[in-house]
């Protein structure tokens, strides 16, 4: 067998065994699928997924000094006689009033899954203003907007005004006018029925809540008094039924946030339990409207002094806060003296 | 075979005392040349070639048969036996590997159709999750009594779901981790949405929150999942339609390597033994050429037939169903504008991409598929556009009730047109496909055997024509 035959039949054994080879192992076996590696995904939806919080922006406690807004014409002018070119005439022409609010704050601010109606305490403020304008309580087009979208809305001009359990705040003035005060609340916390500390006693305040897991909306007040207490966990949510469903789920501890709003909370379920110990701070709240509008925050904190004196501010708190909060208490007095 | 003992060269002194052994050692009589003394170096006959020492056992005979097999390789009917040997080979490769061409394009057929097959199965989960939610969404539009039909088709469109995520995990193992992830996505999905209804047939506002929490959930953990498992799907698609085109390679290679050693066999033996043309191993070649060629044809046949249905109905069911997952999705979106009640304006940007990949799909259809009817996209698109006019000019009952309404220009009865008439075109082109891929390779197992067989009968011919030539040597 000459050396040249023999490597010819090496070749074809070679070629043989490959195509062989080739013809057993790759065909039909495949990789297997990758799987989804949870990352920050663009999702449009707000989420109740745990997020992280902004950094404080700076807690401020309002004083007497930020709660000053401007003082209202000596009396309100009809809806017929609305001063020509003002931001009223200009909502009238329109013909409703656009108003930022809360659909899930019950009490304040929430959608009656029956009737599909936004309701609460928040939102006969804003009858009020559209009573005024329209002599037509129900001319107000409700925004639904979160506790972060509540300032960029109204500079943007997205929104005529913002009735949104919001806290007047000297850094908030900076960006946005503010109405006379129209509702005094105070930040609580919320927990767990029956919860205990570790040596037994019952929860009285954000002391008993070192190393656990708190809760408040992003861009709220209620989250920057939070940052305050540095050995609490603050985990952030769009808005406090997001807090709620994390709280539910057993992703947090505890809420924390205004008497109103967690009192909204509780009544969702009878396992949340909103600590009875005083208010830890002052939350004095404010119709918003834009910084330009001042002749609008006028108008509003005339329609306020009116409802104050008619009635129609305790019938609206005997209404949603009663059940929850105790008896109507005097309304706040409001604090004028803006000029700028 | 390096240091071979030079029995056929040398005559070796006889060893006298190692001549009792068996009678193994001797050449076989074949190998002894009984005619033409032509060669020049003539072996010495004779009991010469007896193993050198007396080895006893396995070992022994082993080296013996290797000796005796030396000696039938040797001189020239060895060369003759070794050329005949090599054209058998060869030819016996040459039958194989046609064989498996055949079996290789068969094989990457069938698998192309089970993974289209598993690729539509996965299109039709992400379709029903999708579907799903956009019962649900548009459902919570109304609040806590929700529509007993809409309730039922989402109960179907989440059955189906599930039920298909476990026959996909039985078709393709490499699926098997994704799709249980998925699972767990979507029982997550539906305990949230299940605890949204109880929230909401209470008319507690968590109820939304759940709601959206679920979408938003399925939207970050479901729906990338299953772009993976169509992606991946896709993929073996390809890569199955790309081994069914390359099947010919086989074929053609082992035909070019088995006809050249046949061509130099004939050359060699033409010269050798002073005739022109060894008839059957003419023949042995003349098979392999003709069954290389037509194969060839026939495999490229195929490969066009694949390219065909892979650019037409097969593009075109793709693009069906990529269109109702779109579809569904801008439904959910457009509900999730109305929920959001004024600050739904990434929801309405949402809608807007997804009606685009709609209408993208539809003129992709029009290219692949002529013979379709466009899908009726544009009666939803008017009537979504409606229901954002109303809602953007303040009137939210008005937009809610025209998108839930089962009014002939509602959100639900425009959509429910697109759904119907996209869901049957999707079954029909699905059914195309297969039966296409399915018509294509439908003689490959025979050419198959085909190849194998004429593989045989070229070396019957080629063993036949050097033997006719071994002959003279007796």
């Amino acid at each position: 067998m000459s050396h040249r035959q023999r490597r010819l039949l090496a070749v074809l054994t070679v070629v043989g065994a490959s195509l062989a080879v080739g013809a057993c192992t790759t065909a039909g076996a495949y990789d297997p699928t990758p799987l989804f590696t949870p990352s920050a995904a663009a999702s449009p939806s707000p989420s109740a997924t745990v997020t992280p919080s902004p950094a404080p922006s700076g807690t401020d406690v309002a004083t007497t000094n930020c709660l000053q807004s401007y003082a209202p014409a000596a009396t309100l002018p009809t809806p017929d006689k609305l001063p020509a070119g003002s931001t009223m005439a200009k909502i009238k022409e329109r013909g409703r009033l656009i108003a930022g609010v809360s659909a899930d704050t019950l009490l304040l601010g929430a959608r009656n899954p029956v009737s599909g109606r936004i309701e609460g305490f928040d939102i006969e403020m804003l009858r009020g203003v559209s009573q005024a304008i329209f002599g037509d309580p129900n001319k107000v087009e409700l925004k639904v907007i979160t506790a972060a979208q509540r300032l960029p809305s109204l500079e943007d001009g997205s929104v005529d005004i913002v009735a949104r359990n919001m806290t007047i705040t000297c850094d908030r003035w900076k960006e946005i006018a503010f109405s006379s005060e129209y509702y005094r609340s105070g930040q609580k916390v919320l927990v767990r029925l029956g919860e205990k500390t570790g040596s037994g006693a019952p929860i009285k305040g954000m002391a008993d809540l070192a190393g656990k897991k708190v809760c408040a909306p992003n861009g709220s007040t209620s989250m920057d008094k939070l940052r305050t207490f540095t050995d609490i966990e603050a985990v952030g949510a769009d808005t406090h039924t997001g807090c709620l469903v994390l709280f539910q789920q057993g992703a947090v501890d505890a809420i924390t946030g205004d008497d109103t709003v967690l009192a909204g909370l509780a009544a969702q379920d009878p396992y949340a339990d909103v600590v009875q110990a005083p208010a830890f701070t002052a939350e004095p709240y404010g119709l918003g409207v834009n910084q330009k509008n001042v002749d609008f925050a006028r108008f509003v904190n005339g329609v306020l002094e009116d409802m104050r004196a008619d009635g129609r501010w305790t019938k609206a708190y005997n209404t949603w806060l009663a059940d929850s909060l105790g008896k109507a208490p005097v309304p706040p007095e409001p604090v004028y003296g803006r000029t700028s | 075979m390096t240091a071979p003992p030079p029995p056929a060269t040398a005559p070796p002194p006889p060893p006298p005392s190692v001549a009792p052994l068996p009678a193994v050692s001797r050449p076989p009589a074949t190998s002894s040349p009984a005619g033409e003394p032509v060669p020049a170096t003539g072996p010495a006959p004779g009991p010469t070639t007896a193993a050198a020492v007396p080895a006893s056992g396995i070992r022994g005979r082993l080296e013996a048969v290797a000796a005796s097999a030396r000696a039938g390789m040797s001189g020239s009917p060895g060369r003759l036996r070794t050329v005949g040997i090599v054209c058998v080979v060869a030819t016996l490769l040459f039958g194989l590997a046609a064989g498996q061409s055949f079996r290789s394009a068969d094989g990457a057929l069938g698998r192309a159709a089970a993974n289209s097959d598993q690729l539509v199965r996965i299109q039709a989960i992400q379709t029903n999750v999708v579907q799903a939610d956009a019962d649900a969404t548009n459902a919570f539009l109304v609040g806590g009594l929700e529509p007993a039909a809409q309730r039922t088709d989402y109960t179907e469109a989440i059955a189906t779901a599930s039920g298909l995520i476990a026959q996909a995990a039985q078709h393709q193992p490499a699926d098997g981790a994704a799709l249980s992830a998925l699972n767990q996505s979507l029982i997550t999905y539906t305990s949230q949405v299940e605890q949204a209804r109880a929230n909401n047939r209470q008319a507690l506002p968590i109820g939304s929150q759940y709601l959206r929490s679920a979408s938003a959930d399925l939207r970050a953990d479901a729906l990338p999942l299953l772009k993976n498992l169509g992606e991946a799907n896709d993929a073996r698609v390809t890569e199955e339609f790309d081994r069914a085109a390359r099947a010919s390679l086989w074929l053609v290679v082992a035909g070019l390597l088995a006809l050249v050693v046949l061509t130099l066999s004939l050359v060699w033996l033409a010269r050798r033994t002073r005739r022109y043309v060894n008839l059957p191993l003419a023949v042995a070649a003349l098979v392999v050429l003709v069954t290389m060629v037509g194969g060839t044809v026939g495999l490229l046949a195929v490969k066009g037939n694949v390219d065909t249905t892979r650019d037409g109905v097969y593009a075109a069911t793709l693009s069906t169903a990529r269109a109702r997952i779109a579809g569904f999705d801008a439904k959910s979106n457009e509900s999730l504008t109305l929920i959001a009640r004024g600050s739904g304006a990434a929801f309405e940007k949402a809608w807007q991409a997804s009606s685009g990949a709609v209408k993208a799909e539809i003129s992709g259809l029009e290219a692949t598929a002529p013979g379709l009817s466009p899908l009726p996209w544009d009666g939803y698109a008017t009537a979504h556009a409606q229901i954002r006019a109303l809602d953007d000019g303040g009137d939210w009952e008005g937009a809610v009730a025209l998108a839930t309404g089962q009014a002939a220009n509602s959100g639900n009865a425009t959509f429910a047109a697109f759904d119907t008439t996209s869901g049957e075109q999707l079954s029909a082109l699905s059914g195309q496909t297969a039966q296409q891929l399915d018509d294509t390779g439908g003689w490959l197992p025979f050419a198959g055997v085909l190849g194998l067989v004429a593989g045989v009968i070229a070396a019957l011919c080629a063993w036949w024509g050097v033997s006719l030539r071994l002959e003279e040597y007796r």
